[in-house]
């Protein structure tokens, strides 16, 4: 719907995905529609309840309006996409989020076919910069002026931007990439990966170090891509969230609510309020062993072992704890467009209430253990800095964005299901280092035993099976924005006529976050990269799909 | 949870970090049934009527049903499947439920698929079974005491890290049985592999294998390390390990549970013998499916 934006959630023309309770008007959505208005009507305004506001941008003003918007409003570049029409046109979207309350703000550029691109965002927008390469890469989008022009997940060479219809398997031949050189007396360097030592994730890490000091660290990434985005093509929304899971794993639960949100507000499917409740409940579940398993690598990584042990205990709790309720360890496979795959199990309400506390009362423990320790405060304190002005910058999301000075948590600046029903209390610190970091989770955890429990006492083991969905209409584009254990999961959908999936866009919070690492080692000593890297916890997987 | 004092589970009081035993005892006793789901698929022929739906709706298109009705062919490869349970949700005729049984790997590719119903033709494959007893009481005799396992992953989305990972903590401890994880190929005798084998991880694959000495295993981790799993037939994906390297043995699972690891990895040295043959589960053979 276009047309001159009015405050506050105008009744839609499109009902959106579940009501959205009356809000007061907060400044930040003041500031947003004062914004938006000041466009009109030279730009066709998108006002759809429960959705950014949406401006279709000529391709000449993509930049100047770009960075009006980052001036006028400090929203953040939450993410940045292509997609591909049959006529060869490309469209461009960016999405804008505010902190605390806002609505966002969707900006979209058209850019025809043989076009010569767009002015790059950066050096003005730095978290740019990775969307732009992927852009380029995968579907042949030139951004002018850009200075990073390297590839960034593929390694091998195409017959042409992948992501574009019709284009063959990568060639044998690899991609040119060079790594940034530091030079001078006594600089050496350390190659790391791709396969590392732990059980964990590929990914290559060149570090320049003088002495035990760490000048400078480049990350190549890309090493786990398997076209996931592209593998969403063709299939129907209910086949697409096992995709949605795979993106990472250890986030499986989230990643599918992100999808089905999308897909829900695309296709007008409502959820009830008690399978929205059993989300929440899976949710806070797979938050609980994830970082539970951040603390585990902390406390193990300085040392720590029976730290580590005690972290871990209780992280399999939490697995066991979904699997009690949902079936499945990691939570896969439990849910389903309009709702659940199947009901919660509704016998375990016992066993689930003993296990949150257990969890609970364990982590309180287990903090002060870890930081009545000098051993273990020495290690954390001052190590791994990522500053507020560092922060903001990279436009970070999550714990690491938290640890770091900056408020934000979706659940409670854009809330969604069951968060509507519950006031988050949001975790902070300002230092920005792995005791900010390792701090900020302890009261993560803590807060997702609260969580958990009163979606519980709400009734969240007491869900039906989804009865079919009733979608409101067959094709449409859709949102979802979810609250990761890493922070802000975001996924876009484009549904067509057909029903099918026409192009899904995702955002793992790690794409976000991965930078912050290469600032966070910055004049740390060698031996210190495990404790930045388990506190930041980025995923491979999530970023490279 | 079973411990070494079957029938109690204990409950480390306060949670505190010095807590009491909680390590299992799989696979030298019984697995805990505590919570355990049950999302392995079982069919049973008698009840099919062969309407298709389960193929519909599975997501790795691990069932194929040829012809309907009453006569029709009905596969299905636990090497695709990702036990979403979503094949026994649609079963009108309840020809398919779910059952909880998890010790699935397999020496063979071919074991993890069932076929049942008209023009069932079991999959045949040569078996030289005087040098697979060799092989086998070779690869006890070396490794059966310990065993130093790389874990290398090949484009995996992470959730059988969780997985694997888990084996080290203290519920499953796999260090009890020998079994430890090493930070260099040049110390493992085993390579785990997870994920589908991805192009920009084959090389890595490649050398990791190679950096590896002789004599060596290969464990496929995963319906991607099986068959590329969700991301089967990607441009990106060469659909699982066995294209690029030689496999000892295939454990299924998306992921496989931490029980199932150390199911397939005790299979893998001859300890214990395999118990899926041409995709008939044991509890299917045993009559005595569970719900
Ligand atoms: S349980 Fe396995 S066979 Fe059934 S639908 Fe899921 S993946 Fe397919
Ligand atoms: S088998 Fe499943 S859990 Fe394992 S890597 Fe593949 S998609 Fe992820």
């Amino acid at each position: 719907m276009s047309g001159i934006p009015m405050e506050g959630d105008v009744p839609a023309t499109i009902a959106p995905s579940a009501p959205v309770p009356p809000s007061a008007p907060s400044p930040g959505r003041k500031e947003e529609f004062d914004w938006v208005g000041s466009f009109a009507p030279s730009i066709p305004i998108g006002d759809d309840a429960g959705r950014p506001w949406r401006l279709e941008l000529p391709s000449e003003r993509w930049k100047e309006v770009t960075l009006t918007l980052d001036r006028a409003l400090h929203h953040r570049l939450a993410s940045f996409w292509a997609e591909h029409w049959t006529d060869g046109a490309s469209r461009l979207h960016t999405l804008w989020m505010g902190d605390a309350s806002c609505r966002g703000i969707h900006l979209i550029t058209v850019l025809p076919a043989g076009n010569a691109g767009v002015p790059s965002l950066l050096p003005e927008i730095p978290a740019a910069l990775y969307f732009e390469r992927e852009m380029r890469e995968m579907y042949g989008v030139e951004f002018l002026g850009a200075a990073d022009r390297r590839p960034l997940l593929l390694h091998y060479q195409h017959s042409g931007p992948p992501m574009r219809p019709g284009t063959s398997p990568p060639r044998d031949a690899r991609a040119p990439f060079a790594f940034p050189i530091t030079e001078g007396e006594g600089i050496y360097e350390i190659p790391v990966g791709p396969v590392h030592a732990g059980i964990i994730e590929p990914g290559h890490f060149r570090f320049q170090v003088v002495g035990e000091q760490i000048l400078n660290l480049e990350v190549r990434l890309g090493y786990t891509h398997k076209a996931t985005e592209k593998r969403f093509e063709g299939r129907s929304p209910s086949l697409g969230v096992l995709l949605a899971e795979s993106v990472s794993g250890d986030s499986s639960v989230a990643g599918a609510v992100a999808f089905l949100e999308a897909v829900e507000q695309a296709l007008g499917i409502e959820v009830s309020r008690s399978a929205q409740l059993s989300r929440g409940l899976l949710l806070e579940l797979e938050r609980m062993a994830f970082l539970l398993g951040d603390v585990a690598g902390i406390a193990l990584d300085v040392g720590y072992a029976a730290g580590a042990a005690q972290a871990n205990f209780l992280r399999e709790r939490s697995y066991e704890g979904l699997e009690m309720v949902g079936g499945s360890r990691l939570g896969r496979g439990t849910l389903a467009p309009g709702g659940l795959a199947r009901p919660l199990a509704s016998d375990m309400g016992t066993p689930l209430a003993e296990t949150l506390a257990l969890v609970a009362r364990g982590n309180e423990e287990l903090l002060e253990h870890l930081l009545s320790r000098p051993s273990v405060v020495d290690r954390l304190r001052g190590t791994g800095e990522v500053r507020t002005d560092v922060a903001r910058a990279l436009a970070l999301v999550g714990p690491a964005a938290r640890a770091s000075g900056l408020d934000r948590d979706v659940r409670r600046d854009r809330p969604y299901g069951a968060y509507r029903e519950v006031a988050v209390r949001v975790a902070g610190e300002r230092a920005g280092d792995v005791e900010a970091r390792l701090k900020v989770k302890v009261a993560e955890i803590a807060e997702a035993c609260r969580l958990a429990s009163e979606f519980q006492r709400a009734g969240a083991l007491d869900s039906a099976k989804a009865p079919p969905p009733l979608p409101a209409r067959s094709a449409g584009d859709g949102l979802g924005v979810v609250e990761a254990p890493r922070g802000e999961f975001l996924i876009w959908v484009s549904v067509g006529e057909e029903g099918t999936l026409r192009r899904v866009h995702v955002r793992d919070p790690s794409y976000l976050n991965w930078p912050a690492i290469e600032y966070a080692v910055k004049g740390n000593i060698v031996p210190d990269f495990p404790l930045c890297n388990k506190s930041l916890n980025l995923s491979y997987s999530g970023f490279d799909r | 949870m079973s411990t070494h004092d079957p029938g109690s589970r204990p409950d480390a009081p306060a949670g505190g970090p010095f807590g009491t035993l909680v390590t299992g005892t799989y696979p030298e006793g019984p697995a805990d049934p505590v919570g355990r789901g049950a999302r392995t698929p079982l069919h049973q022929s008698p009840r099919c009527e062969g309407t298709g739906e389960c193929a519909l709706a599975c997501p790795t298109q691990a069932i194929e049903v040829t012809g309907r009705g009453k006569g029709a062919t009905f596969q299905l490869d636990y090497g695709r499947c990702v036990f979403c349970r979503a094949c026994v949700d649609v079963c009108p005729t309840g020809a398919l439920i779910a059952s909880a049984d998890f010790e699935l790997s397999v020496r063979r590719r071919e074991d993890l698929v069932v076929r049942h119903g008209a023009g069932r033709a079991p999959p045949t494959y040569p078996v030289d079974q005087r040098k697979e007893a060799e092989t086998q009481a070779r690869i006890q005799r070396l490794f059966g005491g310990s065993l130093a396992i790389r874990e290398v992953d090949a484009g995996s989305c992470n959730g059988c890290e969780v997985e694997v990972s888990a084996l080290t903590w203290p519920r499953f401890d796999s260090e009890r049985l020998g079994i430890h994880f090493v930070a260099s190929p040049r110390h493992a005798d085993a390579l785990l592999v997870t994920g589908p084998v991805n192009v920009n991880m084959r090389l890595a694959l490649e050398k990791t294998f190679r950096a590896t000495p002789s004599p060596k295993i290969v464990l496929a981790v995963g319906a991607c390390g099986i068959s590329g799993g969700p991301f089967r037939d990607s441009a990106e994906v060469r659909n699982g390990v066995a294209p690029t390297l030689p496999v000892t043995v295939f454990i299924p699972g998306c992921p496989p549970r931490p029980e199932a690891l150390l199911y397939g990895i005790w299979l893998a040295l001859g300890k214990l013998e395999q118990r899926v043959v041409q995709g008939e589960l044991p509890t299917a053979a045993s009559g005595t499916p569970k719900r």
